[in-house]
């Protein structure tokens, strides 16, 4: 098994929920956005095109993240999810200059918004993420509490928040080892391509762009 | 089965930008303090030792002052490395991967160096007119096998605390500007240049003279450095990453990076040097300047690689709409 996503940037909007959602789901901090949305404009006028990508940890299956970092808190699992053991982690920042996509962050300061955490970021949010490195996990506190016969990836309660979130069916999540899986026949239908394919990380999320 | 779908019009755009190339902002004056630092310290214990100038450079306690001053050093650079850490308690944890991280090893020959180094010297350790560790089967100048042996590994991890700086932004970093071999010898040589002028400093202060050697090693060191510095601006200048980050130092960093690095912090020592060589009486406050100009080169060496560090640009290609 393989966690991993095939975004249709042909449906991408740019409304940046996925943005929201993750930031709400994961309690993150001030500034910190695991899930972005970039906003490009491709081609001159008249043959202009604008796209939105949607962006974070690409969940490589060679993650450069990973081997760099000195104490083993930097992981991947076994179904190539790749996280920080946040009690683990001394935030040296070796595995942020590391990564090439930037999906890296680290939380310096105050972690919650206002002069005290609100109750969604009570609910959510990790003291031990103080100090140390902060990435995207494919909300694996969703995806492992999946019961036999859920789905992640069709069924919304185990699906990472970005892609259950999209408003236009734009992001999709699934196992990528699985060929009847949604990401599979995605993968099938469209030949969607990888960022930076030239650096050969063989990351997990897959764009279809045309 | 799979629904076929028509081809797509339009045509491939060539490859774009998606996002920009963007500076690092992980490491900054901190680190740039701790590398110089721990080059420094390194390397004034493996000069002073290779030469054989620890016993002309004074005593302290019956403790070689080069030495104690290579070990308070790398303590300082040791400190600020930790401070640097977002959770610095937890700073022992850095060595448990030397498999695949450069930061695991240099952590590692830290602590060997500065626990072979202090074994070293312990057993001259003079307290009034007792010795307490004289009974230990070495002495701090390591005329015993058992001395050259400590003395040999606290050199190789010397060796290695002087370079790992170096390959920890060479090795793996996604910054284009530190993927060469040229970080980790600019690192290297710029911290033998600044522990060579240290050495001569402190020869001066034990009134030892300095040698015609000192200066030759010095103007050597530099020199290397001035080509490795060369090297690195002429080659891949175009490369994604690299690109961005020339351009920012010829423009932001320009008076910086022309004027303290490379004129006064390299070349100008050089001269110096040479000068040294040839007139002797003045060699004590050539060394003092050169001390000066090379730490002052070296320090910003290291910020200004660190401040030029830019994440190449996340390129695709997208499909534009043909009219």
């Amino acid at each position: 098994m393989r966690w991993g996503m095939v975004v249709d940037v042909r449906k991408c909007v740019g409304c940046q929920t996925c943005t929201i959602a993750c930031h709400e789901e994961n309690a993150l901090p001030p500034g910190i956005f695991w899930r972005h949305v970039v906003d490009v404009e491709v081609g001159e006028y008249p043959e202009v095109r604008r796209a939105f990508l949607p962006m974070g940890c690409q969940h490589c299956a060679e993650p450069p993240c990973v081997p760099v970092c000195p104490t083993g808190a930097s992981q991947q699992r076994a179904d190539g999810i790749v996280f920080v053991q946040y009690d683990m982690c001394i935030g040296c920042g070796y595995c942020a200059v590391a990564c090439p996509y930037r999906a890296r962050h680290m939380i310096h300061d105050q972690d919650w918004y206002f002069m005290a955490p609100t109750p969604s970021e009570k609910k959510a949010r990790d003291p031990e993420r103080h100090g140390v490195m902060s990435k995207c996990t494919f909300c694996k506190h969703r995806v492992d509490k999946a019961p036999a016969g859920a789905t992640p990836g069709v069924d919304p309660e185990y699906t990472p928040v970005c892609v259950s979130s999209c408003i236009a069916n734009a992001m999709h999540f699934g196992d990528l080892d699985d060929p009847n899986s949604n990401v599979s026949r995605l993968r099938e239908e469209h030949q969607p391509g990888v960022l930076l394919e030239e650096l050969d990380l063989k990351p997990s999320l897959f764009y279809i762009t045309e | 089965m799979a629904e076929t779908r028509p081809p797509a019009k339009g045509r491939i755009s060539t490859p774009i930008a998606l996002m920009p190339a963007v500076l690092q902002h992980e490491w900054d004056l901190y680190h740039a303090t701790w590398f110089t630092l721990m080059g420094v310290g390194g390397g004034i214990f493996l000069l002073s030792r290779l030469m054989r100038l620890e016993r002309g450079l004074g005593v302290w306690l019956g403790l070689p002052v080069v030495d104690l001053v290579s070990f308070a050093v790398i303590g300082v650079g040791g400190l600020i490395l930790i401070w640097s850490l977002g959770r610095p308690l937890r700073f022992l944890r850095a060595v448990l991967k030397p498999s695949s991280s450069w930061i695991s090893r240099g952590a590692i020959a830290d602590f060997i160096f500065v626990v072979l180094g202090g074994a070293l010297i312990l057993p001259g350790l003079t307290l009034g007119t007792a010795r307490p560790f004289a009974w230990l089967p070495w002495d701090a100048w390591a005329s015993t096998t058992a001395g050259r042996v400590i003395e040999g590994v606290a050199l190789a991890a010397a060796a290695i605390v002087i370079v790992y700086a170096g390959l920890v932004l060479a090795d793996r970093a996604a910054v284009t500007f530190w993927r060469s071999w040229a970080i980790p010898a600019q690192f290297m040589l710029s911290s033998l240049a600044m522990s060579m002028a240290t050495v001569m400093v402190l020869q001066t202060l034990h009134a030892t003279p300095i040698r015609e050697l000192e200066c030759w090693w010095l103007a050597a060191f530099l020199v290397l450095l001035l080509a490795a510095i060369v090297w690195h601006l002429a080659t891949r200048t175009t490369q994604p990453g690299k690109a961005e980050a020339l351009a920012r130092l010829y423009t932001t960093y320009h008076a910086v990076f022309w004027g303290v690095v490379l004129g006064a912090g390299t070349i100008l020592p050089v001269l110096l040097a040479v000068v040294a060589v040839l007139a002797p009486p003045a060699r004590d406050v050539l060394g003092v300047m050169s001390l000066m100009l090379t730490l002052a080169g070296g320090f910003l060496l290291r910020l200004l690689t660190l401040r030029v560090g830019y994440f190449p640009p996340v390129s695709g290609a997208l499909r534009v709409p043909k009219r």
